[in-house]
């Protein structure tokens, strides 16, 4: 599984890093680093998670 | 608050949302527009529309070119000031973020902590002992003063003169319209002068707190110049004290009324930052406003470049559509994406902070004053330019 983050629509609410901040790691401004995480096998339900807390709906998952 | 038959697309009213009101009844206004249409036209003052509706509302935050923040009160689409990085667009908006970005993200308010929390449990211990407080003039106005003037590098002897101003600027409410404009007019006044003077002061002996830090930005190429200094500490004034103070007060008010509610967070205090999230959802306080800057379209009406737009947060949040049952506080609701802070690319720079500024307050509250009701001789109401009790909101417990 992969995570996809649209970092034209990220605007650094950081609710992914509170979810999992390895996965989901930030940028010195505290946007997302990563347009493209991969998610390791037992880690689908974090990113899932993610998805779900993101307010700007910017992640998707393939 | 009144309805007319509509002549073009969409429902007419008259509403003020700057009147004084009981708390409680313009949010219940907002839920009604909701229901009615996913855009209102209001012709208080000079005319606006009022988008209703969580997808509607997240398609304007998010398309900041045709929805700009050049004017952001809906009764002034041509200011002769502007508040920064607030009311700024496109790539110098994006700089100025940039060069902020660092100072307010999650990892850096985390070096806050331990003088927010001292200051939190001094505040909360000299009330604790009194069995009763006012809670917007005893906790919930002082304490992010106190985190304000920390950041901003300011002396703490300063918070009275601070708390003056900000009442003047933001609570006033004088007999005429004439004499609250004056009185918000002298505060202004007052604090551009002291900024002036900090800004001038830092200049020749930098410390190590924002407004040095903002001093080394550099804007297109040049480094940001006395007035964009200005209008950035203003804003920092403005956005960070009242804020924090109003959901402070909608969330004590909330727990004093539901006590199950505030027993849980006292048996579970690992359930104050998903509470909080739930309380901001539910009562997110901003009123936001954006200018069209080309001829668009929201939910089918046309709207002509010019026009002023209102997109309440709390009109997206508490929209039935997007999150169940979400006129409801559930202190445990999750998933939770609210837009409480806003979306797009002006989410609220300060989000992390007052996240951590909530938090703290809720954990050292409950466990000086665990148990507290609210008093009988409360009256809150809401004035201004957002929702949130502005005063007469008692609490009493036992001692």
């Amino acid at each position: 599984m992969k995570a996809e983050i649209d970092l034209n629509k990220c605007s650094g609410h950081a609710r992914c890093f509170l979810v999992d901040p390895e996965l989901f790691d930030l940028d010195d401004s505290g946007y997302a680093l990563n347009a493209e995480v991969d998610i390791p096998s037992g880690e689908e339900d974090k990113a899932r998670e993610a998805v779900s807390a993101c307010p700007e709906r910017a992640i998707s998952l393939r | 608050m009144s309805t007319t038959e509509s002549p073009g697309t969409c429902p007419v009213h008259e509403f003020n949302h700057y009147a004084e009101m009981p708390f409680g009844e313009k949010i219940k206004f907002y839920d009604s527009l909701r229901d009615e249409a996913p855009l209102i036209r209001n012709n208080f003052a000079n005319g606006h529309y009022i988008v209703t509706r969580y997808e509607e509302i997240m398609a304007v935050y998010q398309d900041a070119k045709t929805f700009s923040n050049s004017a952001v009160t809906v009764f002034n689409p041509e200011p002769t000031y502007r508040w920064i990085p607030e009311m700024l667009d496109g790539d110098e908006h994006r700089q100025w973020r940039k060069q902020l970005g660092p100072h307010f993200s999650p990892k850096a308010v985390e070096v806050l902590e331990d003088k927010v929390r001292s200051r939190a449990v001094e505040l909360i211990k000299s009330i604790a002992a009194r069995g009763s407080c006012d809670f917007m003039q005893d906790f919930a106005n002082q304490y992010p003063s106190f985190i304000f003037l920390e950041l901003m590098g300011l002396p703490f002897e300063d918070l009275d003169k601070f708390l003056h101003w900000e009442d003047e600027i933001l609570h006033v409410s004088a007999g005429t319209a004439e004499e609250t404009a004056r009185r918000r007019e002298v505060a202004t006044i007052a604090v551009t002068d002291y900024f002036d003077t900090i800004i001038a002061q830092r200049r020749i002996d930098p410390k190590d707190d924002l407004v040095s830090k903002a001093l080394t930005f550099v804007i297109d190429g040049k480094p940001v110049n006395d007035d964009d200094l200005r209008a950035f500490c203003l804003l920092m004034f403005m956005a960070g004290l009242d804020t924090v103070s109003a959901t402070l007060g909608i969330t004590f008010l909330h727990l004093a009324t539901h006590q199950d509610d505030r027993q849980s967070l006292v048996d579970d205090p690992d359930m104050i930052p998903v509470a909080i999230e739930e309380m901001l959802r539910a009562h997110a306080i901003v009123l936001p406003s954006r200018k069209v800057m080309e001829d668009t379209e929201i939910a089918g009406c046309p709207i002509k470049a010019g026009e002023m737009i209102s997109v309440p947060l709390n009109l997206a949040t508490r929209d039935d559509s997007v999150y169940d049952d979400a006129k409801d506080v559930i202190l445990d609701r999750h998933p939770n994406n609210h837009i409480a802070f806003g979306a797009g690319p002006h989410r609220c720079l300060g989000s992390h902070l007052a996240r951590r500024e909530l938090k703290i307050a809720l954990e050292e509250w409950h466990k000086l004053i665990p148990n507290y009701r609210l008093s009988d001789r409360s009256n809150p109401k809401e004035a201004g330019a957002q929702l949130g009790p502005s005063g007469d909101m008692f609490l009493e417990w036992e001692v």
